[in-house]
């Protein structure tokens, strides 16, 4: 498929609403309150997918805002990841929270847990530069 | 000395109450145009910024690292850098120069070049360039919900009058951390009985937003600090890189974010290197920009007191949210905190954001007394709103928000209350009692609600959050208790997250929850005729008076 653009494709719910899944696949509309009701639909199938996440970062490249898109791409890796897990490695990457060796092994986590390639980037040069800055942890 | 008696007098005038210091660049005690700022500079080698402002790739702190990787686009940069300061500057007033060739000028300029072009600007040729460069066409507005007790009911009844308003967003937080979930459900609750489609935040520490985004008590966040030198970055207890991967969690929610940032932070957090607060400032805007967050709150924020105390502070907000702007980011302008005793110098403060507009004028406006305030108190104020009024009336200007009936407002304040303890009641929460519901429909502040047991509140919170209520236990039991238009309201909330196009630049729903962002709606002003003007429609609602002359009066 084409990438979706600013100006033809935004928004993606009026536009493309038959694109917008939810993360356990379920199409945009099966949200309703018919649904909820009955339990068609739970809290865990109303969660952003990463596939529009990967739409709306186009959005975003096509309207001249590279740094969204890669936000939005990272976040569509991270869809992946519990919510428990993403608490836990944000306050790992705090300033002298982790050693070099636990940054990294959390990126190794990330590209073969998650399949988070983006993120296992990020991490892996958080701990780069976290060691010529010296903000690892000092046991 | 014989005094003179008007002196005397002028002594005893509130804006003398108010505290005033002379510049103290040693110490960073200058708002604009430190000695110390650096000079704009780039040098690219192989296609990445080996030099950014004097300073060599090798001697960058992990914040200049991030800036030249991520929030600097270098393929416009030689050109960029390459155009005078005072050339863009007149740019920026240029009705035949569009906000869009502005923009992709400003992505490829270093934080130093920013601060040079700004520079050049007086407060009235930043209003007009503040006018043309917000990135959402239409101005909008926030307001702040709290109350000192922390009282839920209240919450509630305060979000759906201020949703009524106009506003656009909501905000809340705690005067006790453990509340944060009843007031992010009474307020979201409130809101939404207020007005379809307006967005809600309850401002907490970083991890605690997440949760509450989560969960799907929230739409947003705000309360996402990032400050312009290294140390104090760190000192707030993060990195460049931590906020990077925190941005993007809550984008993996659906979950719309700004961080928040302003001039004076540095200094108040000991440790500005010297530099101006604007140049700090613009070094926030660049790591905000850099981690591909859509929006920032600035314009001091709760270090006003300190920068309105310097020559040239309020000139230097406006320039902060100007260059905001500039780097194609959301603003949400601040004018949120308390700073001065006189009213005449607040509402000229409110006026440098107001008269152009931004994406939200106010960020935000008490829509609570001062004292039930729990961020310190706004620059404005329940009691305010008509002055407001009349000021959007007196100069045709869309503030963001409308007059609206007593009646009105009474009504839905009692339903939104009541929304409040149906939710309470079939989440088993305490109870909230009639006497409750009434006391908040009429109710000026906390001290005219019934106490609440707060011990009680606190554990039922908790113990909410460890059952794993949602979002969805809340539409429930709005839909099974009579209230299923709110329910549904909640329900295309949470919709919301799933779909996405709201994390976009500037977003804003309507009552109908269509977005509108930054893409959908341009702004794209060039000179009279163009850009934002109020319709009929508008300006018949802004223009109400109700207590003004009719002809058949007379």
């Amino acid at each position: 498929m084409e990438k979706l653009n600013a100006n033809t494709d935004y928004p993606l719910y009026e536009k493309h609403p038959e694109l917008i899944k939810t993360q356990t696949g379920k199409s945009i509309d099966e949200i309703n309150m018919e649904n909820i009701l009955s339990g068609k639909v739970m809290p865990s199938d109303c969660r952003i997918s990463a596939e529009t996440l990967v739409y709306q970062a186009e959005i975003q490249e096509s309207f001249g805002n590279p740094a969204i898109g890669a936000n939005f791409r990272r976040a569509a890796e991270m869809t992946r990841i519990p919510d428990d897990r993403i608490i836990q490695i944000y306050n790992r990457m705090r300033p002298h929270v982790s050693t070099k060796e636990e940054l990294l092994a959390i990126a190794e986590e990330l590209e073969t847990q998650y399949d988070a390639k983006i993120n296992a980037a990020l991490l892996r040069e958080t701990a780069e530069v976290y060691e010529e800055r010296k903000m690892f942890r000092v046991d | 000395m014989k005094r003179s008696k008007r002196f005397e007098k002028l002594e005893k005038m509130p804006i003398n109450s108010d505290g005033f210091s002379y510049e103290w660049v040693d110490v960073g005690l200058v708002t604009m145009e430190s000695p110390n700022d650096p000079n704009p500079s780039i040098r690219i080698e192989n296609g990445r910024i080996a030099e950014m402002d004097g300073k060599e790739r090798k001697d960058f702190d992990s914040l200049d690292k991030f800036i030249a990787d991520y929030g600097i686009n270098v393929a416009e940069a030689e050109r960029s850098m390459g155009i005078d300061s005072l050339a863009i500057a007149r740019m920026l007033v240029d009705i035949h120069v569009s906000r869009q060739e502005i923009v992709k000028i400003c992505s490829g300029c270093t934080p130093a070049k920013l601060v040079e072009v700004i520079n050049h600007l007086n407060v009235v040729e930043m209003m007009m360039a503040q006018m043309k460069m917000r990135a959402r066409k239409n101005p909008a507005n926030q307001a702040h919900a709290t109350n000192l007790d922390d009282n839920p009911v209240l919450i509630a009844a305060d979000a759906a009058e201020e949703a009524l308003r106009g506003f656009a967003e909501v905000e809340t937080t705690c005067a006790l951390a453990r509340y944060a979930p009843f007031n992010a459900i009474a307020l979201m609750l409130g809101a939404q009985t207020g007005r379809a489609g307006v967005l809600n935040q309850c401002s907490m520490e970083e991890a605690t937003e997440l949760e509450l985004g989560m969960r799907g008590f929230t739409s947003y966040a705000e309360t996402l600090s990032v400050y312009g030198t290294e140390t104090v970055l760190i000192d707030g207890g993060d990195t460049a890189y931590s906020k990077a991967f925190l941005a993007s969690a809550y984008a993996s929610r659906g979950i719309k974010i700004r961080f928040t940032s302003g001039t004076g932070s540095e200094v108040l957090m000991g440790n500005a290197e010297q530099k101006s607060m604007l140049y700090l400032e613009v070094r926030c805007l660049f790591l905000t920009k850099a981690c591909g967050v859509q929006g920032i709150q600035n314009g001091s924020i709760n270090a006003i007191p300190l920068v309105a105390a310097l020559p040239n502070g309020f000139r230097a907000i406006a320039a902060e949210n100007l260059i905001a702007s500039m780097l194609n980011i959301e603003v949400a302008a601040g004018n949120d905190t308390a700073f001065t005793h006189s009213d005449f110098r607040r509402g000229v403060k409110l006026a440098m954001q107001f008269m152009p507009g931004t994406d939200y004028i106010t960020s935000g406006f008490g829509g609570i007394p001062n004292l039930d305030n729990v961020f310190a108190g706004s620059n404005e104020d329940c009691d305010d709103y008509d002055d407001f009024y009349v000021l959007q009336r007196d100069m045709k200007v869309d503030g963001g928000i409308k007059p609206i009936k007593e009646e009105d407002a009474i009504a839905v304040r009692n339903m939104a209350a009541k929304v409040c303890q149906t939710v309470f009641r079939h989440l088993g929460l305490p109870e909230i009692t009639d006497e409750e519901v009434e006391a908040a429909t009429y109710a000026y502040c906390y001290t005219d609600m019934p106490p609440r047991n707060k011990a009680e509140d606190m554990k039922a919170a908790t113990d909410m959050m460890e059952r794993g209520i949602t979002g969805f236990d809340i539409v429930k039991g709005l839909h099974e208790n009579g209230f299923e238009e709110i329910a549904e309201r909640v329900m295309n909330m949470l919709k919301q997250r799933v779909i996405g196009d709201y994390l976009h630049t500037s977003s804003v729903l309507d009552e109908n929850f269509k977005v509108m962002s930054a893409i959908n709606n341009q702004n794209d002003y060039m000179g009279p005729g163009t850009g934002y003007r109020l319709s009929d429609e508008r300006w018949a609602e802004l223009k109400e008076k109700f207590n003004a002359l009719k002809p058949q009066d007379i």
